[in-house]
Parts: C-alpha cells; structure tokens; sequence
C-alpha cells in the first residue's frame, strides 16, 4: 500500500487486508518480484531508454487534495467531449419498432420461426416454436442522411442528420439487471464503479456547488439494477451518483429544517468537520475525508441544486418544446433538467425512464399500446434536449447516448407456448440498435448492420466495452489507462477484455 | 473340385447335401439373368449423363456406398472359404459356399442397381465413373456364373477357379475406382509420406493442373490452382458434376448443364461465385459438404472475374489487396511526455497556478499533454466580471476554449477577449455582449465556434465574423439576428439558431 493508514479495528485490519493481499498479490510477489528486482538493477544498463520508457506507461494520477476530491483534471489528451448526458431506455425498447427496418421479417410475419434460430440459444420467455413478428409500425427514410425510422418517433427524426446509429451492438446478458449493469457498469455482477463515477473520478467536475454524477429517474419505477446502476463500487464513495428528483426537493433532507437557519447550519457543520477532522488525524481514513467533503458540498447544493432543478425558471417556450411541466416526475422534465445541469457544468446526467420492457404480458408493455405511450413521453423531450443543446452550442461538446440494455426478438414472445392476447417481444442480447449525437461522433450515419431478420450481427460488431472505450475516448482517455487499484488489479470501466475505440463513428 | 457329398461331424451324425437343394438353388440361379440383363440394358442405354436428377433416383442411389460393401466382403469370403477349405479339417467350410455366392451375387446385383440409380442421379460422367460402372456390372455377372458352375453337379473345377480369381481381381479394381470417385484421384497416395512416394516412384498427382495454363498469368498462377485442389475432384477429367469441368481454362468457360458458370467482368451473375461465397449450410453452396474457400481465394476469383476472367492477363496485372473491413479502424492514443510537457508549460505555469488559487475550478489545461489553457468562467456566473477577465489577460496566449456564458462581463471585456488570438471556441450565451464586442473579434483567426446565444448582437456586426478564417458554427439563438436576414457571404450554413 502507498498510503500509511491506522486501523480503528483489528477487524478493519482484517478486512483491509483480505481487499489488499489477493492471489494475484501473491502470485506477483512470489514469481515476479524477485525476478523483476533482479531485471530492476539490469534494465538501466541493458536499455538506455528504460527511464524514459518507463515515463511513457506511468500511470496517469488522479490524486486530489483530499478536501476536494471533486477538483477537475484536465483529461489524458485533448478531447472533443466534455459532458455526457446518458438517456438510459430501461427494460430494452424494440429496435425493429423504431430503427430497424426489415422488409423480409415482415414478408414472414406469423410464420414459424425457423429452427436454426432456436438452437442453443436462451430465452426469458420464449418456449416452444414462435411465431415471426414482423415490424408493428411503417417504417421511412428521413433526413439528408436517408438513415430509416419508423413512424413512432416523429420528433427525434427531425434531428436523424445529427444522430449516429450503432446498429449492431452485442451484450451477453439477457436479464434486466445484469445486461443494465453491464451497460453501466462494465461489468455483469455488483461491486462494479459506474459509467459517471468514473468519468468524474477521471475528470473531476467543474461545478463545486452541484455533484458531478446526477441521476434522474422517471417512468414510475427505478430500473431492475436498482441504485447499483449509479454506485462509485471500489472508487471512493464521493464518485458516486447523486439521485435527484424532479419535483419537490431535488435531494431529500438537503434544505434545513424548520427553526434553523444557514448561519446555524453553518455553525453546525463547521463543529461537526473539526470533530471529522480529528478522526482522519487519529486514523487516516480517507473516507472520514469524503464524509466532510460531502458534507460541505450539501451546504452548498442547498442553494444551488435547488436552483438548477427549478424549471420553473424556465419560459413558456422552452416547455412548450419540451412538453414539460413543472411539478411533474416525467422524462421530458428530467431532460430539461438535464439540459441545465449540463450548462451548469455538471459532468455526467444520467437519465433513466422506465417501460420498455415489451413483452406483451399485459396492455402496459404490449407493443400496440403501452410502447406507444413510451414513444410519446420519450419523442419530443429526447428531440427538444438535442435541438435545444445544439441552439445553444453546447451539443459541439456533449455527448447524448440513447439506448437499452439489449435488443428484442423477430419471435413474437409466446409465453408458455400460448398465444398471448397481446403483441410482444422477448428479449434479445444478440443484436440491439443505440444512438449516439454530439461531440466527436459522426452525424448522420448509421454503423454496423444485422440480419435481414433483425435477430444477428452480420457486419461491426459492437460490444458494450467497446462503446465504454469510445465513449471514454471522445472525453480524452485511452480506457486502458483510466484506472484504479483494487483487489491487486488495475480496474478499468472496459474491464479485462479487449476493448476497441469504434474509430469508424468518430468525426 | 471334390465337393463333399457328406460330411461326419463329431458325433458321428452326418450333414447331407441334398442334391435337390443344388438344383433348386441352380434354377433361382437361372432367374437371375433377368436383373443382370436389365441392368446391362439401363448402363448401356441411359449411361451416366452429368445431369443431377433429384427424387427417388437420387435417394435410393445414395445407399449404394453403403450397400457394396456387403457383395465385396461376400466375394472375398467365398475366395477364403475355399482356399482353407481344400485343408481336410476345414473340408466343412467349403458346405456354406454356395450358400454365401447366391447372397454375394443378390448383393451385388442389387449394388450395381443402386450404383446405376446414384450414377445417373448425382450429376456424375467421366471415364472414371464409366469404368466403375463397367465393373460393377462385369461383378455380378462373375458372381452370377462362379454361383451357376458351383451349383452344378457336373464339375467345372478350371473354369470356376479361373472365374473366381478374375472375379478377385475384379473388386480390388472397381474398388479402388469406386474410392477414387468419391474421395478423389489420389486418395491412397495423397498422404503417402515423402520417403515411401520416392522408393515406389509414385507421382504427385495432386497436381491435376491445366497443362495449358501458363504460370506467368493470373489464371495459370492464382486461379488454376484453386480450381486444382478444391474442385477438379468433382468437377475434373474423371469426374465431371453437373457437366461442369473445372480443370482447364476452355471447359470452366464453357461452363455446365445450366449454362456458363463465369460470365467475365460480371462478378455478381457469375454462378461460380454466387456458389462459393453462398453459406456453407446453403443447398447450392460450393464446394459442397467440403470446407469453404478461404477469403483469400475468393477474393482472387472476384478480382480476377472482374477483370475480365481472362486467361492470359499477366499474373502482377492483378494486385490481391485485403479488403478494407478486414482491418478495422484503429485509434492511437497519444502518450504523454511529461518532462516536454513540463518544458511547454514552464512560462506560464506560475501564473497560471496563481489564478487557479484565485480562481478555483475555472482554469485549467486543455489536456495532460498540452499548454494549452481552457477558462470556464460560466460556473462563478454572475460573480465574474470585466475586472476578472483582465487577470487573465497574461496568459490569454494559452487560452484556447472560453466559456463566459452568464457571467457579467460587458464590452469592456472586448479587448481581454480579442487578445485571445488562439481561441477555438468562444462562448458568452446570456450575457450582455452587444456588437462592439463581436466587431472587435477580427483577431480570432483561429476561432472555428462562436457562441453568441441570448446576447444582443445584431446582423450589423455579420460582416467582421464573415471575415473570420476558420469559423465554422456561429451560434445566434435569442439575439437580433433571424433567420432569413440576408447574410454576407461566407456565413452561408453557419449560423445556427
């Protein structure tokens, strides 16, 4: 360990070191260390070069004061993105309902779907031979880039010449959960930093009064990863994301409560650090550190979180364009919010709305009803934060995802082998269609390409690391050196696989 | 040849040979020249043709390879029974050989109809397919006579041990040509280690080439060569599938039974290269049941067809080059050198560590790698004015990306703004920057995004920004200028509202 640190507890003790000493801790010390102790005293001599080799692959260092662990760093190398604003379609919207067109899955709509695309694969819900299901909505050629959509996005296709498509990205998971924390997480399983933490632990934020990592939630539910989805896992907990509301107060607890005033508030924290500080002093703890820190940051939300989130401020026109109304937990508001928590500086908006899983079990997630209501609350908002952004230039270096956490099936889902009343499908790991709009990417294309059934890749492949890598690379790092020590690994967003930088989107 | 009339077992009770049984016998053997005849009768006439002939013909056909097995091992058996039958202790074998010769000559009767259904349904002709026929039914007519002199009870010992030997002979070489058809030419020579190939003087006759084919053009050096190891096995001299032959230049451009298979210069409606890049599980994919060709392959069968599908085009007349989605696209990250990086920075650095501590969070480097400064004023908003700007006018050399959006800065900020001759971006949305400002920007000449959004600039001030060099996004939503103003040229498609 780097840090000399006291432990409260024989426990602590314990627990730090079952995180320090790992198999990877002992199989380095015990083949390598040696051997590189020995090649150590060789190098200088045998390669001229070694030291300043050595200087090219340091690890880059993300180590703040720790009184301000938010404090921005200016990125690996010169990027094009600054912000990124996550619209995150939880429960999997259907691609061949809104961007994949496939004219021959509609010539064998409700025939039997042919065995091969049955074999060896998983299903959630599919059992038995299913029936193709052809697109549920015309589909149309729009914009100068003649890029496809369908009919239930009427807005956003006003903006198509300023969207690219991945058409052809690949996950391995086909449960809510997992494929949602893989997208934000990198990684399948909890315990895992998210997307925003670790952009702001890389970047920092530039807004000391507003956290760095903001999510916003609409839709009537919380995503099925539930608050894992925004956690900082092994970074320091200040990278975490801060989940706010989009009507009453903006963070619960944040406003003083009655009788006490902000000098009062003011007193109290500043006795409440000085004992916080004593505590580091006597064991060193960062995390006694973050506690301060975030706590002095509530004290300054309090005026402007509150301000940020108020899109009362706003005039008739901007809610006219977004369809948003005061007072209201819905997506079109959250985008608004987005919009002005992006020019206040905040690094990472996360947006989650909630609906998309179109089974067809009932009416609310059947493709011919509730999906329609799930177009309609998204269309015009998504479509308002773009056009809005891109009037006020801010779009040159933001970056706007829109997607699931998988695709959904040409079969229409037959749950237990049956007819269902409604239309619907399962869901599909294997193919899926996300957008991306802003800085650094390409507008107007559409990258990758499935089959003529919707259900595989054929051409670019793209796995959800590789848009971490790319993504990560618009805002200035090569993935492999945005990382962090933990468990004796150097952990990274794109975890251990190969990821590729998608250079083909790039503009 | 003394049959035995009679033989002891061990008790001492003894087997008959009923002489009734050999007549009998003799007279079913007689029926069978009918299906002997009859498949003599369809050989000669409806011989094997290249067409393929799907349905019954094709599907009984196919247990041909299987079925002559049975005759073969059954002929070979009757040989052995009767060799270690003249031993007197084995005298008793020689009881079962009639017996195994009626089932050998059933077999192969029936094997050469099946092979006659295969031959004239699976697409086969050829010298070599003729010869195995011919010996198929030339067999079962030796069966038939060796069964009908074995059945008699006056002895033609000679004539039978002439005929059986013939007959032996007969099946190692329908045999091997039968090997030959489905598995190749040189199927038993083709892994013969190098050592064994020498001492017996065996050719490699992997080399089925075009003798025809110069090695100095495309066709002889990259083309011929496909053709000769993936598919003159079915498509060759001996063997020729759907009438197609593969194995010189004339014959591929003749093409088969459907016409020409390579329609020069016509890559996609070249039957040849719509088959071998069809997937592998396709019914018309080639070649079939064996792997695909490799990409490398294909690609020079494309290149070379689109060029013409000439035999004598010189063979570095055509470049095989990878194909672009072979090798992704691929990103370099830059490195940083620190000690460099350090030396960029070292004239500014002091002042530049002086503002960030005056103020915090609004100034830093563009990147790790660079001197390069960025101020984002926006965050202090309103708590920032022309005053604060000044203070960075000593490094505003550096300073690449500005962000002043509602601050309180006013035209009085124009100069600090203007001496920021490396600016890329400008942005002051909500601000109460009126033209004066934007008429003094003419020093920008490096500035590619002007972001005026909510200010009170007018189209008066259009003329100067038309000027600058690298703009290429003019931001001017909320101000005085509208959309459809006559614009001076050179903002043409830049104004963004």
């Amino acid at each position: 360990m780097d840090r000399e640190i006291v432990f409260a507890s024989p426990s602590e003790v314990e627990l730090a070191y079952l995180q320090a000493r790992t198999r990877r801790h002992f199989l380095r010390s015990l083949s390598a260390g040696l051997g590189t102790l020995f090649l150590g005293t060789l190098a200088s001599k045998l390669v001229p070069s070694a030291k300043a080799a050595g200087a090219e692959t340091a690890a880059l260092d993300f180590s703040r004061d720790a009184r301000t662990p938010l404090s921005p760093l200016p990125p690996q190398f010169a990027a094009k993105v600054r912000r990124v604003i996550y619209l995150h379609m939880a429960g999997a919207p259907s691609q061949l309902e809104l961007f994949e067109h496939k004219p021959e899955l509609k010539r064998f709509d409700g025939e039997d779907c042919p065995a091969s695309f049955l074999a060896g694969k998983r299903f959630a819900f599919i059992s038995g031979v299913p029936k193709l299901l052809g697109s549920q909505y015309p589909f149309h050629q729009a914009g100068q880039s003649g890029q496809w959509i369908s009919d239930r996005l009427p807005h956003i296709e006003k903006q198509i010449d300023d969207i690219c498509f991945i058409r052809s990205m690949r996950t391995d998971q086909f449960n809510h959960a997992p494929a949602q924390l893989l997208v934000q997480t990198g990684n399948p399983r909890l315990g895992y930093a998210s997307f925003g933490s670790w952009v702001v632990y890389g970047l920092g934020t530039e807004n000391q009064n507003l956290p760095g990592f903001i999510v916003l939630l609409s839709g009537g539910k919380t995503p099925d990863g539930g608050k894992q989805l925004w956690s900082s896992g092994f970074l320091p907990s200040v990278y975490q994301g801060v989940q706010c509301r989009s009507h009453g107060e903006p963070v619960l607890y944040l406003d003083n409560p009655a009788g006490v005033s902000r000098s009062l508030r003011r007193t109290m924290l500043d006795t409440i650090d000085d004992i916080n500080q004593q505590t580091y002093a006597a064991f060193g703890n960062p995390e006694t550190v973050t506690r301060i820190a975030q706590y002095e940051m509530a004290f300054r939300m309090q005026m402007d979180a509150t301000d940020a989130m108020d899109i009362r401020k706003e005039p008739d026109s901007v809610h006219a364009q977004y369809g948003s109304k005061p007072g209201e937990a819905s997506f079109a508001n959250n985008c608004l919010v987005a919009r002005r928590l992006a020019e206040r500086g905040v690094r990472f908006v996360q947006l989650y709305h909630w609906g998309w899983d179109s089974h067809g079990a009932d009416a609310k997630e059947a493709l011919n009803l509730g999906f329609n209501d799930r177009c309609r609350e998204v269309d015009q908002p998504t479509a308002a934060l773009l056009a809005d952004l891109k009037s006020r230039g801010l779009l040159e270096d933001t970056l706007v995802v829109w997607g699931g956490e998988f695709g959904r099936t040409p079969m229409r889902e037959n749950r237990g082998g049956q007819v269902m009343k409604y239309v619907g499908r399962d869901h599909n790991p294997g193919a899926f269609t996300i957008w991306l709009a802003g800085g650094g990417v390409r507008p107007g294309m559409s990258y990758g390409q499935t089959d003529d059934m919707g259900y595989e890749i054929v051409k670019d492949p793209v796995e959800i690391r590789d848009l971490h890598a790319t993504t990560l690379y618009l805002l200035g790092f090569d993935h492999h050196r945005l990382n962090y020590r933990f468990q004796g690994l150097e952990q990274k967003l794109t975890s251990v696989k190969a990821a590729r930088v998608v250079a083909e989107i790039l503009a | 040849m003394n049959l035995p009339s009679g033989i002891l077992d061990k008790d001492g009770k003894s087997f008959t040979t009923p002489n009734h049984g050999l007549l009998v016998q003799s007279r079913f053997g007689r029926v069978m020249l009918a299906p002997i005849l009859i498949i003599t009768t369809l050989v000669s006439l409806l011989p094997p043709d290249g067409n393929e002939r799907a349905g019954w013909l094709q599907f009984v056909g196919n247990f041909h390879p299987l079925l002559v097995h049975f005759p073969i091992a059954l002929f070979l058996l009757v040989a052995i029974l009767e060799i270690v039958g003249r031993s007197g202790r084995f005298a008793y074998l020689r009881l079962s050989v009639n017996f195994v010769l009626a089932l050998t000559t059933l077999g192969a009767i029936l094997a050469a109809l099946l092979g006659w259904c295969l031959g004239r349904s699976g697409g086969y002709s050829g010298t070599l397919v003729t010869q195995h026929m011919w010996g198929g039914v030339a067999l079962s007519i030796i069966c038939w006579l060796c069964w009908l002199i074995r059945s008699r009870p006056r002895k033609l010992s000679a004539a039978y041990a002439i005929a059986l030997a013939l007959g032996v002979g007969l099946v190692a070489w329908t045999g091997y040509r039968g090997g030959q058809l489905s598995l190749g030419a040189n199927h038993l020579t083709e892994h013969m280690p190098n050592g064994l190939r020498n001492l017996l003087g065996v050719k490699d006759a992997l080399v089925a080439s075009d003798p025809s084919a110069d090695p100095n053009t495309f066709y002889g050096a990259q083309i011929q060569p496909i053709f000769a190891t993936r598919c003159v096995n079915c498509h060759g001299a001996d063997k020729h599938k759907a009438n197609l032959r593969l194995d010189t230049y004339r014959a591929l451009m003749r093409g088969g039974k459907d016409g020409p298979v390579v329609r020069a210069g016509n890559v996609q409606n070249s039957d040849l290269f719509r088959r071998i890049t069809l997937p592998a599980s396709h019914d018309d994919f080639m070649p079939k049941g064996k792997q695909p060709l490799s990409a490398e392959q294909v690609k020079a069968l494309e290149l070379w067809i689109a060029a013409g599908a000439s035999s004598s085009v010189a063979a570095d007349a055509i470049k095989i080059t990878p194909s672009a989605p072979a090798s992704p696209a691929e990103v370099k990250f830059a490195e940083v050198d620190t000690a460099a990086v350090a030396r960029l920075r070292s004239a500014i650095a002091p002042t530049v560590t002086q503002l960030q501590q005056q103020f915090r969070n609004i100034l830093d480097y563009d990147s790790r790698g660079s001197a390069d400064l960025r101020l984002k004023a926006s965050i202090l908003g309103s708590n920032f004015g022309d005053r604060d700007l000044e203070a960075f006018v000593p490094v505003a050399d550096h300073i690449v990306v500005a962000d002043l959006s509602r601050t309180a800065i006013t035209d009085h900020s124009a100069g600090a703004i203007a001496a920021m001759k490396r600016l890329r971006v400008l942005r002051v949305i909500n601000t109460r920057l009126t033209d004066a400002t934007l008429l003094r920007l003419d020093t920008l000449s490096q500035v590619e995004s002007l972001d005026f959004y909510g200010t009170h600039i007018t189209a008066a001030a259009l003329p100067t920004i038309a000027r600058l060099p690298k703009l290429s996004h003019f931001y001017t939503g909320q101000t005085g200028i509208r959309p459809g103003q006559p614009m001076p040229e050179g903002l043409t498609g830049k104004l963004i509202f």
